[in-house]
């Protein structure tokens, strides 16, 4: 079983290698269309006419693009993405060093958003054909009216400035530092056993995981809720229910496993948003993340981040829709073994 | 039975369709109904309270922001940006995205597989990273955000009206209209187009929300219309810096956002009941 | 064994919140090992006999007046709690569509053995064998494996099965079954139908058997009640309410019914349609005082009362010795095959269909739909084609139509080939009319631009005018009122429905007409008007009919000839009642045997 399940993932995520290969493509020509000369942006202002005219020879920008293209895929492939404009040294290092912060922001901002999304949906269902069922979805269309970057501001507004519950910048109270094993700080600050650091890295992610988080949120309630109407519909439903079935058993024994295959997809085809709306949320928050790496390399040009980050948003979004598909392909006996 | 039975309009398709239709008039008639001129500074009112909060005063109704600009002007001149943006880039992403939405979902086979291969690699982008690309390519003003969202969302349209163009297809009447003579284009205009406009309508008030929402995230951060015209975001982000003594700068331009986009999306999902077949059928058995 | 009443009914009645009544005053006692069959067409409200004793009435609905005793108990008076511990106990249901019945992402094991868990089997491997003890007793093969399988690898029957083992796993007193075999082909019904009346004989359960068709009932039931718009019309042993009915209505249903055997007569034609929860308030006297041909005045004036006419035999009607009088008018014999024309409007020699089909990991596999088929349809010609699900029957209509090209044989449609010809030159020669007319008329059309939508698309060669007048004969031709032209497919009824279908194909008067299915899913009193539309438009227009149907007294009744298939192959092929009353293939001598209904053994 264990195997089966890792080849359809595996199946799964080959099927996006050419995807990727034709974004790559299509990320970099249209990088190269741009007004930019890189050439001249990863030198010094100083630096004279000649010497731009050698570095452009050395980094191929004469030649056609496409030869540009294959340079730079091979590069890439060995792990060398070139060199970042804004700060002089090696893009990859640049974009890993700041990796790790967005993955444990998306990771949190997910747990948190399906957390809220499924209990919402659940409550909203268990009192569906009341008044407060209407209650309910009308407090959901409110929270989908706002958008992540409108919490996030919303947040600092009310827990940040008017009760100033939580810290509104960065990721530690100034003056800690934690040592990096994993590069990941929330583990790393439990590795440190401080109750102090560990508290403190908890405070500050707490806003912006709650405005990613709660963004996401009412689309999951609402697909929830609607599959799980549209299940209850069933004929098996029904049957359940003339075997005797109480209506816990029914729900969480019978209709929930259908019921969630939809919500499994909207959370992969959806995630990309989610992922998105870190640019944002870092930014608004100085978390030092992907998201404000690529808000300031889009405002200097810095070509050779804005690329590996577009990258990395792509391939992410890509892995995530195909591991979603996966997965509602395993939750569907009817795909599997059709 | 067969009578029509008057009934009432969805609630929500009346408060969303009535606040929706509030902002298009302040977006049109801005000229007439804003007190001030919106870059009018009067440097002898910085960052005004509001006429509610301690100090303020009617002349500034809503306050002033850091320049001594009058924030109600402001908000009625940032409407006018935002419900431009809004209906011109959701128009024009709903007739790229149906077109080829109708092209795949009808003719199926390779045409279906290129359009839908095209969908999932834009889709690979997160929007907002897509939009924001784009601007930069594109540089700033209104035209260039309204090509940018329409480039960003026309795979949205194009995804859910594919699967109602199938749904439409598989349908006997459409192969009753082949079997008579209908060319391929008479069908999808006679036959199939009328059965996806609801959704299509539905789509087209659900964008205008996004794109409201996607201007204001490219004005807020200077990725979106020149600096001397009023918008929402813009409005956010000059207001952020002193959110601590001047709160309301910040809380009004959000709240406008919130009631715009609210609105569209009430406004939309009423639409969606209203015109849901299934909903009609149970209203004339 | 003594036989007590194990179900008892009590003036019953359930109205929707606006006061109508869906169901009026029904009393219904079930003793134990009988099978009672409640017999309706749509809207009579025979479901919510299920739904009020299971009390799962959809909402808006409620029991307004009346008791349900069950053994004893009565169940209107219990809490939903303990009602709901009888489910599943004391009361099994066989439900309408296997199909959809169990859930699909749970193995049949698992919810075989959750049941049986509740009904109180306590260990797995005790479950486990109980469900093969089960799964063999109702006749399904390699009961262990089937533990593992989800219900998408099963057929209807066997899924039918699991779910008539899973009914009867607790000995219950009373099993409910709802329409069991409607959604199965022919020869399964039989078998199903066999196996509950077999299996209510071992557990000696009480069975309340609703159904549409009077020939199942008439085979299956001991007892049959028969209702309309939501009242008991007759009630009393099966075998006298089909052959000897003292309600007109009763007898209108069995005249009404297309036979297999005996002489061809004409179907019965009721006017008009049952009245709606809304109407039946208006009317003080019987319902069906509007349709029944023997209605007099006070028929219309002073409802008739559910009175004794026989040794435990009801009828709700004043005069229920007239019934005998309304007969069945002969069919004309000898006319139809007289004006067959000589010349071919279909030839088929080595006929054959493959679909290429891709699974997922991109292999190409060819599945053959059809296979070598020779047939000729003559001018004026009615022919008939049977055969069950997967037969090809629908894959032969595509390829007639042109929907799908022919891979193999020659296919010659009114003298041209089918292969060859340009499409346009069959548009207006041969025509279809769908299955299903909720999905073949476009809702947002009128009927008036339906029916003469042929017209467009040939230039502006028509006016309005002509196109009006076209309108009304279409409408008249297929005895639909001019008015309805204004309307929309939704605001007629489903027979009013296929009518306007059958008009819109007649449009371009077609020389041959292929028709899919056109009564499946209608009333019996529906299907009677559509048949005996056929065969008046036969004497009208001179057009060939392909007949396509899973029924085979439906064919007998309209047809000259017909063609038996089977697997994609014509098995056999003849006249009507030679094929059908000396059937050659074991295929068609089961088709036949299925159709003449199944064979209890009394028990």
């Amino acid at each position: 079983m264990f195997i089966a399940i890792l080849r359809v993932i595996v199946r799964r995520l080959l099927a996006i290698v050419p995807v990727f290969a034709v974004v790559t493509v299509l990320v970099f020509g249209a990088l190269r269309i741009l007004p930019v000369d890189p050439a001249q942006m990863s030198l010094p202002p100083s630096a004279t006419i000649e010497q731009v005219e050698a570095k452009r020879e050395a980094m191929g920008l004469n030649r056609p693009i496409w030869t540009q293209y294959s340079m730079w895929a091979q590069a890439a492939i060995t792990g060398d993405l070139g060199e970042s404009a804004q700060y002089r040294t090696s893009t990859a290092a640049v974009v890993l060093d700041r990796l790790p912060a967005t993955i444990e922001l998306v990771i949190c901002a997910l747990i948190f958003a399906v957390c809220v999304g499924m209990t919402g949906g659940l409550l909203i269902f268990a009192v569906r054909g009341t008044a407060l069922e209407s209650v309910g979805l009308v407090v959901t269309s409110a929270v989908m009216a706002l958008p992540d970057f409108l919490l996030a501001l919303l947040f600092i507004l009310l827990l940040g400035v008017l009760i100033p519950i939580f810290p509104v910048n960065g990721r530690l109270d100034p003056g800690m530092q934690v040592p990096s094993y994993t590069g990941f700080l929330l583990i790393d600050a439990v590795l440190t056993g401080d109750f102090r650091v560990i508290v403190s890295a908890f405070e500050h992610i707490a806003l912006p995981v709650m405005a990613l988080g709660l963004a996401f949120s009412p689309t999951i309630v609402r697909v929830l809720h609607a599959s799980l109407i549209n299940t209850y519909q069933q004929s098996y439903i029904q049957q359940a229910r003339l075997r005797g079935l109480s209506d816990r058993e029914i729900l969480f024994g019978q209709a929930l496993k259908n019921a969630i295959v939809p919500v499994v997809i909207l959370v992969g085809t959806q995630f990309g948003g989610l992922f998105g709306g870190t640019l944002l949320v870092e930014m608004i928050f100085s978390f030092p993340g992907l998201g404000n790496l690529m808000v300031k390399a889009m405002q200097t040009a810095d070509l050779s981040v804005i690329m590996a980050i577009s990258l990395i948003y792509c391939a992410t979004t890509l892995i995530f829709n195909s591991i979603a598909d996966a997965l509602a392909y395993l939750l569907n006996p009817r795909l599997r073994n059709g | 039975m067969m009578g029509k039975m008057y009934r009432l309009p969805d609630p929500g398709l009346l408060i969303g369709g009535s606040v929706a239709l509030l902002v298009l008039v302040c977006g049109i008639f801005a000229p007439w109904i804003a007190p001030y001129h919106p870059n009018d500074q009067e440097l002898l009112f910085i960052l005004a309270p509001p006429v509610w909060a301690d100090g303020g005063s009617m002349a500034h109704p809503l306050g002033t922001d850091s320049l001594g600009r009058d924030t109600l002007s402001r908000l009625i001149y940032g409407a006018r940006t935002a419900v431009t943006v809004a209906a011109a880039a959701s128009f024009g992403a709903m007739l790229l995205g149906a077109f080829f939405a109708h092209l795949a979902g009808y003719f199926g086979g390779w045409v279906d597989w290129i359009i839908s291969r095209t969908v999932e690699i834009w889709l690979s982008f997160p929007p907002v990273v897509l939009s924001m690309l784009l601007i930069t390519g594109l540089g700033i003003g209104i035209d260039k955000v309204i090509l940018a969202i329409v480039l960003v969302d026309w795979t949205r349209f194009c995804r859910v009206l594919r699967s109602e163009v199938q749904v439409a297809r598989g349908q006997d009447y459409v192969a009753f209209a082949r079997l008579i003579g209908f060319s391929h284009f008479r069908v999808i205009i006679r036959e199939i187009f009328p059965a996806t406009l609801p959704m299509l309508i539905t789509l087209l008030s659900l964008q205008m929300g996004i794109s409201v929402v996607v201007e204001a995230i490219l004005s807020f951060v200077a990725m979106g219309v020149p600096s001397d015209v009023p918008a929402w975001g813009q409005m956010i982000a000059d207001a952020r810096i002193d959110m601590y003594y001047a709160p309301w700068g910040l809380a009004l331009p959000i709240f406008a956002i919130f009631l715009t986009v609210l609105s569209f999306n009430l406004f939309g999902d009423g639409l969606r009941r209203t015109l849901d077949p299934r909903h009609t059928a149970q209203r004339s058995a | 064994m003594t036989e007590h009443d194990i179900l008892r009914i009590k003036s019953l009645e359930i109205s929707l919140m606006t006061g109508h009544n869906i169901l009026n005053g029904i009393d219904l006692t079930i003793r134990a090992g009988r099978i009672h069959g409640v017999i309706g067409e749509s809207g009579a409200g025979k479901s919510m006999i299920g739904s009020a004793i299971a009390d799962t009435l959809p909402q808006g609905l409620e029991i307004s007046r009346g008791a349900i005793e069950f053994d004893g108990l009565t169940l209107t008076d219990m809490n939903a709690r303990t009602r709901r511990d009888l489910l599943g106990r004391d009361i099994g249901f066989i439900p309408q569509e296997p199909m959809s019945a169990l859930n699909p992402s749970l193995t049949i094991g698992h919810q075989v053995c959750h049941h049986l868990a509740r009904i109180g089997l306590r260990t797995a491997k005790t479950r486990q064998e109980r469900a093969v003890e089960l799964f063999t007793e109702v006749g399904l093969d390699r009961p262990w494996d089937l533990l593992q399988s989800y219900p998408h690898q099963l057929s209807g029957g066997m899924l039918q099965r699991v779910l008539i083992a899973m009914a009867f796993a607790s000995n219950p007193r009373l099993v409910i079954a709802d329409e069991p075999t409607t959604a199965l082909d022919v020869t399964i019904q039989k078998k199903v139908v066999e196996l509950i009346a077999r299996t209510r004989a071992a557990h000696n359960t009480a069975v309340l058997f609703i159904t549409h068709d009077l020939q199942l009932a008439a085979d299956v039931c001991d007892d049959v009640s028969v209702l309309y718009a939501g009242r008991i019309v007759e009630t009393g042993a099966a075998e006298r309410i089909i052959h000897a009915p003292m309600h007109p209505y009763s007898r209108c249903l069995n005249l009404a019914t297309p036979n297999l055997s005996g002489p061809k007569a004409q179907l019965m034609i009721l006017p008009g349609t049952m009245p709606g929860p809304v109407d039946r308030m208006q009317m003080p006297g019987c319902e069906f005082a509007l349709r029944c041909p023997l209605a007099e005045d006070q028929c219309h004036s002073t409802r008739p009362a559910l009175d004794g006419v026989g040794t435990e035999h009801k009828s709700a009607c004043h005069w229920p010795e007239r019934t005998g009088l309304i007969t069945a008018v002969e069919a004309p014999t000898g006319t139809a095959a007289g004006r067959l024309g000589e010349k071919l409007v279909l030839r088929a020699t080595g006929l054959g269909k493959a679909y290429r089909q891709h699974d997922w990991l991109g292999r190409v596999r060819e599945v053959h739909a059809l296979r070598g088929l020779d047939f000729d349809v003559r001018e004026g010609e009615f022919v008939g084609i049977v055969g069950e699900s997967g037969s090809g029957k629908s894959s032969l209509t595509k390829l007639i139509v042109g929907l799908e090209d022919v891979s193999t044989g020659v296919l010659e449609l009114v003298g041209l080939d089918r292969a060859t010809a340009p499409r346009a030159d069959f548009f207006d020669k041969v025509q279809l009319v769908f299955q299903d007319p909720q999905s073949a008329l476009n809702p947002r059309r009128k009927i008036g631009r339906l029916v003469t939508q042929a017209l467009e698309g040939r230039g502006g060669a028509y006016s309005a005018a002509t196109r009006a007048e076209l309108v009304k004969t279409l409408l008249a031709k297929v005895m639909l009122p001019p008015e309805v032209a204004d309307r929309f497919p939704d605001q007629l009824s489903g027979g009013q429905k296929q009518r306007v279908n059958i008009a819109r194909a007649l449009c371009s008067n077609p020389q041959l007409l292929i028709a899919d299915e056109i009564v499946s899913g209608l009333d019996v009193s529906v299907q009677a008007q559509i048949l005996e539309l056929l065969s008046a438009l036969r004497k009208e227009a001179a057009f060939s009919l392909l007949l396509v149907s899973h029924d085979l007294a439906v064919v007998r009744h309209v047809c000259d000839r017909t063609l038996v298939m089977c697997k994609g192959e014509i098995v056999e092929q003849g006249p009507v009642e030679e094929v059908f009353g000396n059937p050659q293939h074991p295929y068609t001598r089961d088709l036949v045997a299925a159709a003449q209904g199944p064979t209890v053994s009394s028990i």
